[in-house]
């Protein structure tokens, strides 16, 4: 499963990743397609991608600005007005008691009914109140109204006693006091003609009070609450501590106004707290309000557009990447396969180039050699002319022989001469339909009697009886003959040929000659189709043949191409066009005038 | 065995002595020349059953010399015998009605075959 997944991995890389063919790297015009590859990816994806994400951050960071100071906006508002009404609620009662001790006397306040009457009143007045009562100078209760039976209470030791003795208001925290319950007193001092001070005090109800704080709580993620200046909790919070307990939040620096910060809770969470210190303008008072919004909370559903916005973002971001990696790979994939083609035709025409030179030197040669070699020939046949006459050499075998070593040397030479112009001119084409299997049959019916001989077995496969193509039939022959004529040399007895002919495409024929004679090492590949060169015996052969095949395949606009492994066999290809389209054009050479 | 007339025209002069010995040799009459115009000239005044002409002669190309020879005798077959020919060469001369091309060195009984078959056209 693994390898089948790592094949088609392989099968997905594109052909630069894996060049193989390296003897092509000096025509390459770019060396390293990868880095290029690279390069390419990283530069359009960066030219894609930094003003995508650039983008998004300054995006995020806008919004996000104004969300903060939008929630920062309303929590001040939120604080602002819950700040007026608690001033207001504390203020208004703060005057009623201002207005009784500065109209009643003192003596009247001490009665029990009056004050009962006053309590009543304010009750209906303003709510809220619990008690009324009046403190001498000593700190007694002297009257008292209300529910509880507290006249004679000594509070000279009670700390707001003390406090007020400083000041003519007071306002205290909330407490539980001798009732246990919660409850904020506030007093009134106020002078009698003797000149020794008492105090009306009245108890509040805090009910009234939370109750207009909860009025202005905006959502589950706000809290509104009352704490002290040393941070106890006044009124009972949400999220941030109990009532009487120390809240988990510092507690704010002082400031006249409404102030806004941004803060972070005890577990980490983003809050914004507001803001206010409590003071009216009859006496100072110890509250702080606090009004607190969970940022998480009050940006939900912003955070989920945010994360939307995130996803979209970042599935853009792949399908970029995705789409620049493919289109820099299809790319740089063509221009690869470009540039090998061009490799190749280079490489080819360079080859080409050198054995036009190499056969247009050798056919020179050629020439130039004939005429001496036309008077050796003919020398030499004059002496053997005038000894075959005259009877007594006639009979001198040994001066015959020698004659006709002369003659023989001279034939050799020409053969070698005549192949060499035969490399190096082009010969007209004649084009007819060529059945490929009646021309191998035909080739093979020379080899025949010396493949029974040497017990080469010789096997031919052409699939189609009609495989017919439109080309030159006496140069296919010389092309086949000379390579079977190669094997032949090539192979020991007892070995195998092999001849395949088929379709390669609709317009190509591919025919192969295989066999597993001794093999060719690699270095010798790429030069057998260069004149003269042989791995033969010296004298053994010309080393021309291959060089004349090669010549003549590129005559028919076809390709040879061979590969081979020392002691295993070599394989012949060679590629034809089914049909020559074009005349093929006359090389007549520069030789020899 | 008939006698044949030949006339080689060829600029190598030891060749075409040489092999005008041999087919003397062999019941042939030659005459040797080594240019061009002397070759016309010859023929001017005495007729040969073949002709054997060089190309690379130093006065005038030997199709040229055909040419001329064409012009006036369309008859006697003239074979072309060259150690420097190429293709176009080889078309040339067949076109102006050389009887056979043949690239040097020669084996003589090519040639004498040769001489049969004109012989027995000539019959």
């Amino acid at each position: 499963m693994i390898d089948k997944f790592r094949k088609l991995l392989g099968s997905l890389r594109p052909e630069f990743y894996h060049r193989t063919a390296e003897h092509l790297n000096p025509y390459f015009t770019f060396t390293d397609y990868r880095k290029i590859w690279a390069i390419g990816v990283f530069l359009l994806a960066a030219t894609a991608l930094v003003p995508l994400i650039v983008v998004t951050i300054i995006h995020n960071q806008l919004i996000q600005k104004s969300v903060d100071s939008e929630i920062i906006l309303r929590t001040e508002r939120v604080a602002s007005n819950a700040r007026r009404a608690v001033t207001f609620f504390l203020e208004e009662r703060l005057n009623a008691l201002r207005f009784t001790v500065n109209e009643i006397e003192y003596d009247q306040l001490t009665n029990s009914d009056l004050l009962a009457e006053i309590l009543r009143n304010l009750k209906l007045g303003f709510g809220g109140l619990t008690d009324l009562s009046v403190i001498d100078h000593t700190g007694i209760q002297v009257a008292y109204a209300g529910p509880f039976k507290l006249e004679g209470k000594n509070y000279s030791n009670q700390i707001w006693f003390v406090e007020c003795q400083k000041c003519n208001f007071y306002v205290s925290q909330i407490f539980r006091g001798y009732r246990d319950l919660p409850h904020i007193i506030i007093l009134a001092k106020s002078f009698r003609p003797d000149g020794t001070f008492f105090i009306l005090r009245a108890t509040i109800e805090t009910e009234r009070l939370i109750q207009t704080l909860s009025s202005y709580e905006t959502g589950a993620h706000a809290d509104i609450f009352l704490t002290n200046r040393s941070g106890i909790i006044q009124t009972s919070s949400k999220h941030y501590g109990k009532i009487f307990e120390k809240m988990t939040l510092p507690v704010p620096n002082f400031s006249h106004r409404t102030q806004t910060v941004i803060s972070t809770d005890g577990q980490g969470g983003s809050i914004i707290t507001g803001y206010a210190f409590i003071s009216t303008q009859i006496a100072d008072t110890p509250f702080i309000l606090m009004v607190i919004k969970q940022k998480a909370g009050m940006m939900g559903a912003w955070q989920e557009l945010h994360s939307k916005i995130n996803w979209f973002v970042g599935l853009g971001i792949m399908v970029i990447i995705l789409v620049v990696t493919i289109t820099c790979t299809f790319m740089v994939n063509k221009l690869y396969l470009a540039d090998r083609a061009k490799a190749e035709t280079m490489a080819l025409m360079e080859q080409n180039n050198q054995l036009a030179s190499i056969g247009q030197l050798a056919a020179g040669v050629a020439h130039e050699i004939n005429n001496p070699l036309a008077l050796i020939n003919e020398t030499a046949g004059y002496v053997k002319d005038l000894f075959v006459i005259k009877e007594q050499y006639r009979k001198d075998e040994e001066l015959m022989e020698n004659i006709d070593y002369i003659l023989e040397a001279v034939e050799r030479c020409g053969t070698i001469t005549r192949q060499l112009l035969g490399f190096a001119r082009k010969f007209d084409v004649k084009i007819q339909k060529v059945n490929l299997k009646e021309v191998i049959s035909d080739v093979l019916h020379f080899h025949n009697k010396e493949a029974e001989y040497r017990n080469i077995k010789i096997h031919v496969d052409v699939p189609e009886d009609n495989l017919e193509i439109e080309t030159d039939q006496g140069k296919l022959q010389q092309i086949l003959l000379n390579l079977v004529n190669n094997v032949f040399q090539a192979v020991d007895n007892g070995c195998w040929l092999d001849i395949h002919a088929s379709h390669n495409g609709p317009d190509k024929v591919d025919i192969t000659i295989s066999d597993n004679g001794c093999g060719m090492p690699q270095e010798n590949l790429s030069k057998i189709f260069e004149p003269f060169f042989t791995t033969k015996d010296r004298g053994a052969g010309t080393g021309l043949g291959l060089a004349i095949t090669y010549g003549l395949v590129k005559k028919l606009h076809g390709n040879i191409s061979v590969e081979s492994k020392e002691k295993e066999g070599t394989t012949f290809t060679i590629t034809l066009p089914t049909l020559i389209h074009e005349e093929i054009s006359e090389d007549e050479g520069s030789i020899g005038r | 065995m008939k006698q044949y007339n030949l006339l080689i025209v060829d600029d190598e002069q030891r060749f075409a002595d040489m092999l005008a010995r041999r087919l003397n040799l062999r019941a042939c009459n030659c005459d040797v020349c080594y240019r061009g115009r002397e070759a016309l000239k010859i023929l001017k005044r005495k007729n040969f059953d073949l002709i054997l002409l060089d190309l690379h002669l130093p006065d005038i190309y030997g199709s040229e010399v055909l040419t001329r020879i064409k012009e006036t005798d369309t008859r006697t077959p003239v074979i072309i015998l060259t150690g420097h020919g190429t293709e176009k060469d080889r078309r040339e001369c067949m076109q102006l009605g050389a009887y056979a091309f043949m690239h040097k060195p020669l084996g003589i009984e090519e040639l004498m075959s040769i001489l049969a078959q004109i012989g027995e056209m000539s019959a």
